[in-house]
């Protein structure tokens, strides 16, 4: 009986420690996660975020994750994700929906001064700020070859086509990809929004859409057209064959380098429709910094997560990897305004919408589309393909 | 269809004896406990108690043991995770404003995935612990017997040097079963669990919860939701097409270019061979993105062919979906025959040339010689083979999300492409779709898809019927 005793006291003891094993926090532990060509420049940031608060003990780990996959990596498990992370704003609602993200309430004071209210907006749901807003770049633009196009041909698509066509050049735009393609639709009057059960509503099958996608089927059958993804963007650049392409900023690089002088960019041109000429639309994307709800230490993570989005980092992110600033002051300076795509992107904003509104369900179906216009699949009429796609959307 | 039958009758009677074995023993938890004596009745109450009240002790408190820890494990927590499980969670996650910290405070909820991963672990521990529970119960009556007979029971350094000796194969087994149990059943079940629950994107923990649904993904993805159900119809037929195109294509084409090179009067045998070999030296991955890159609608394929002014327009290798098909299995014959070759070589070597002399003397051609001699020895050989392969290529998610990654895109299919298979599929709606309740039903279906047709083609070929045939 002695044995059994002891057998079980060891037992309780072992219990009981495992219970009360756990010690006070000293030191504040963070993760952040950020892109691949980011690290560095992070962890400068950070650094100077620790000098600044002495006070407290950090212990801040970088991950590399990046912003268009952030939302993805946080659901898979959302305990072991990142305490502070960047991700793109199409992501916010997901993880709104999914209870991932903190408010946003401290660090806050002056926000209607340093940023633009559709800024804020597209950091929003229901007006309620959830994220830091970091970056204001992520849109798209019409790069071209100054020498072959003037500034009044790339104000119409067909003008540009054809000129294009004549000389046996290409006019380049990835139509089979949802974010491209919509901005024919959004010109045209087209909507995404979210319905009362949570689930995307579409309305780019009405006569306005039929107009946009009769004009995509126009100008991808262009003999001056040519789509594709980057790569080819950038090898047709590189070899003369492409004179003018709808991309954004994160090719201004190669794109400057390959037409030197002839570098040129401006906002997405009018296309034609039945009823008239429209003006291209466009997403706007922002990028910005969310506090996992999961955190052990919001305060801390929210703190961390203002410093990484404050004007001197917006700055420093301009400097060093030419992404624009979302704070107007940064976004104001004569070094932003003197970048060439970045003024078209903001030339652009004017008719860009903010890609908050677009679930994940609208990229399949949409890219699904620019695929059929592509691949000149006419089995179907517009009307009926653009119906089977916005069904899709609305599942 | 007889064959199937007599599957079906191999399974029932499979299944019937263990179920006749479980009821034996069912039957005798009853009647050694009518029959034993108050130590063995103990012992049904107290884990071990047959065994340290007959002298046993060490045995008898390693089982007193583990009972109590398992009691103390279900008190401390196992408790909560099982009463979890039929709900799989009631609070949702909550916010509180803190007014000194100056934030909504978020008030953790009930995760519901984390729930249900572990109330699946609680079962199965409960379920380890019952089959202990038994052989604890089964050592009492046994004891019982013997001391009623006279003899002397084990001690345990006896039964300590057993598992060493007679029942070494327990050692040894013991740590496989455990990391079995613990990487590949319970994930297992987990899955299984997940299909019968609505954790799709509306439902996303840590902000939400899900609950079980029971059949309902079922009835959606086979007939209630059309566009379910179309998708998966069209890509389930086109996965078995693709599963029957590049299995027997390989096989095939793998075949006769090995017997190219067997046969006599080729000269450099070896270098062939070994320059078909090389291909494989190269990681399949890497040939399959330069593939894709190199057939692009302006890939350096169609920009050649354009340049030489052999077509007018670039041809939609990988960007129309009957094209991209055909150009899938294609490549994938490309990806495959090295492979083939090898295998098909060495056992068409192993083939006795008397049969092939025996036939020539009777006066058999070449193509009679192929189909009476060679093609019967090589499936009689390789049935297993192409089994294992075909299962391999309705799965194979490699060759497809490399080569295409399941486009083009289309709108007739739910977020999936002409060129994607069952599991590629399952793989987009886990990870852009985050429906894992459909993605994990889908599972289960390929699942019984799989192990249907591979027991039905197993126990029906040469291989496994006519084993003596050829010795």
């Amino acid at each position: 009986m002695k044995k059994l005793l002891s057998i079980l006291l060891v037992l309780l003891m072992a219990c009981s420690m495992m219970v009360g094993c756990s010690k006070e926090p000293t030191v504040v532990n963070l993760k952040v996660w950020g892109a691949q060509e980011d690290q560095e420049m992070l962890a400068g940031m950070i650094e100077e975020f620790k000098a600044a608060n002495a006070d407290k003990e950090w212990n801040i780990e970088l991950g590399v994750v990046g912003e268009p996959d952030a939302a993805k990596k946080y659901l898979e498990d959302p305990e072991a994700a990142a305490d502070v992370f960047a991700f793109a704003n199409d992501q916010l609602r997901d993880l709104v929906n999914a209870g991932g993200l903190y408010k946003v309430t401290r660090n806050t004071e002056n926000f209607s001064d340093i940023y633009a209210p559709g800024t804020i907006d597209a950091a929003s749901i229901d007006g309620t700020l959830y994220a830091y807003p970091m970056t204001a770049d992520n849109g798209y633009f019409m790069y071209y070859n100054s020498d072959f196009f003037t500034a009044d041909d790339v104000k119409d698509f067909d003008t540009m086509l054809d000129k294009a066509a004549a000389a046996g050049k290409k006019v380049f735009m990835d139509v089979s990809n949802g974010w491209y393609i919509a901005s024919f639709f959004l010109g045209n009057g087209g909507t995404l929004s979210i319905g009362a059960d949570g689930k995307q509503v579409c309305d780019f099958n009405n006569d306005k859409g039929v107009e946009a996608g009769e004009a995509i089927k126009a100008i991808t059958a262009h003999a001056g057209f040519v789509t594709g993804d980057d790569s080819i963007l950038i090898a047709g650049i590189q070899d003369g064959s492409i004179v003018a392409g709808v991309s954004g900023t994160w090719n201004a690089e190669s794109i400057s380098k390959a037409w030197g002088a002839a570098y040129a960019a401006t906002k997405l041109p009018e296309y034609t429709t039945a009823s008239g000429k429209v003006q291209m639309g466009s997403f706007a994307g922002y990028k910005l910094v969310g506090v996992n709800s999961q955190t052990k230490a919001p305060v801390e993570a929210m703190d961390l997560a203002a410093w990484l989005t404050n004007e001197a980092n917006q700055v420093v992110r301009f400097e060093k990897r030419a992404l624009g600033p979302a704070n107007v002051n940064a976004a104001n300076s004569d070094a932003v305004k003197a970048n060439v795509a970045l003024a078209a992107l903001a030339q652009q904003s004017a008719y860009a919408v903010s890609q908050k509104d677009v679930l994940g369900s609208y990229w399949t179906p949409a890219e699904a589309f620019g695929v059929a216009m592509e691949g000149k699949d006419y089995s179907k009429s517009v009307q009926e393909q653009l119906n089977d796609m916005v069904a899709q959307i609305q599942q | 269809m007889n064959k199937i039958k007599e599957v079906c009758a191999v399974i029932i009677e499979t299944i019937g004896s263990i179920i006749g074995k479980m009821g034996r023993a069912f039957v005798n938890f009853f009647k050694h406990f009518a029959q034993g004596d108050k130590i063995t009745k103990l012992s049904y109450v107290v884990m071990g108690a047959g065994c340290f009240l007959r002298g046993q002790k060490a045995k008898g408190f390693i089982y007193l043991g583990i009972q109590v820890c398992y009691i103390l494990f279900m008190i401390l927590s196992g408790g909560y995770y099982l009463s979890m499980l039929p709900t799989l969670g009631t609070n949702q996650q909550g916010e509180v404003w803190n007014e000194e910290l100056q934030i909504y405070q978020v008030i953790k909820g009930d995760n519901s995935m984390l729930l249900l991963l572990f109330g699946v672990s609680v079962v199965l521990v409960t379920f380890g612990i019952f089959i202990l529970y038994l052989m604890s119960v089964n050592t009492a009556y046994k004891n019982e017997v013997a001391v009623k007979n006279g003899e002397k029971l084990l001690s345990f350094k006896e039964e300590w040097n057993m598992l060493f000796n007679e029942k070494y194969h327990i050692t040894v087994l013991a740590l496989p079963v455990v990391l079995t149990f613990l990487f590949n059943v319970l994930p297992l079940i987990f899955t299984i669990c997940i299909a019968f629950t609505n954790y799709d994107k509306m439902h996303q923990p840590p902000g939400n919860l899900f609950t079980w649904v029971g059949f309902e993904n079922f009835t959606q993805v086979l007939y209630q939701n059309p566009l379910w159900a179309t998708t998966f119809m069209r890509l389930l037929t086109w996965t078995l097409i693709w599963a029957f195109f590049a299995t027997f294509l390989n096989y095939i084409f793998g075949m006769l270019l090995a017997m190219l090179i067997n046969k006599k009067g080729i000269y450099l045998k070896k270098m062939w061979r070994t320059i078909f070999v090389i291909t494989i030296a190269v990681p399949q991955f890497v040939s399959l993105l330069l593939m894709s890159k190199l057939l692009n609608d302006q890939g350096s394929l169609n920009n050649l062919l354009i340049s030489l002014g052999w077509i007018e327009d670039y041809i939609p290798f990988l960007t129309k979906g009957n094209i991209a098909k055909i150009t899938v299995i294609v490549i994938n014959c490309w990806v495959g025959i090295p492979y083939s070759m090898l295998i098909t070589s060495g056992i068409l070597m192993n083939i006795p040339q008397d049969l092939y002399e025996a036939s020539k003397i009777d006066g058999a051609g070449p193509i009679r010689q192929f189909f009476s001699i060679t093609l019967p020895y090589m499936l009689h050989v390789t049935t297993p083979y192409l089994i294992t392969q075909f299962m391999g290529n309705i799965n194979n998610f490699n060759v497809i999300y490399l080569l295409t990654a399941g486009d083009p895109k289309s709108l007739n299919l739910y977020q999936a492409g002409e060129t994607d298979l069952l599991v590629t599929w399952l793989y987009k709606l886990t990870v852009n779709e985050q429906n894992y309740a459909l993605a994990a039903t889908i599972g289960i279906i390929i699942f019984l898809l799989l192990s249907f047709i591979s027991l039905v083609t197993y126990n029906n070929s040469n291989a496994v019927k006519g084993e003596s045939d050829f010795q």
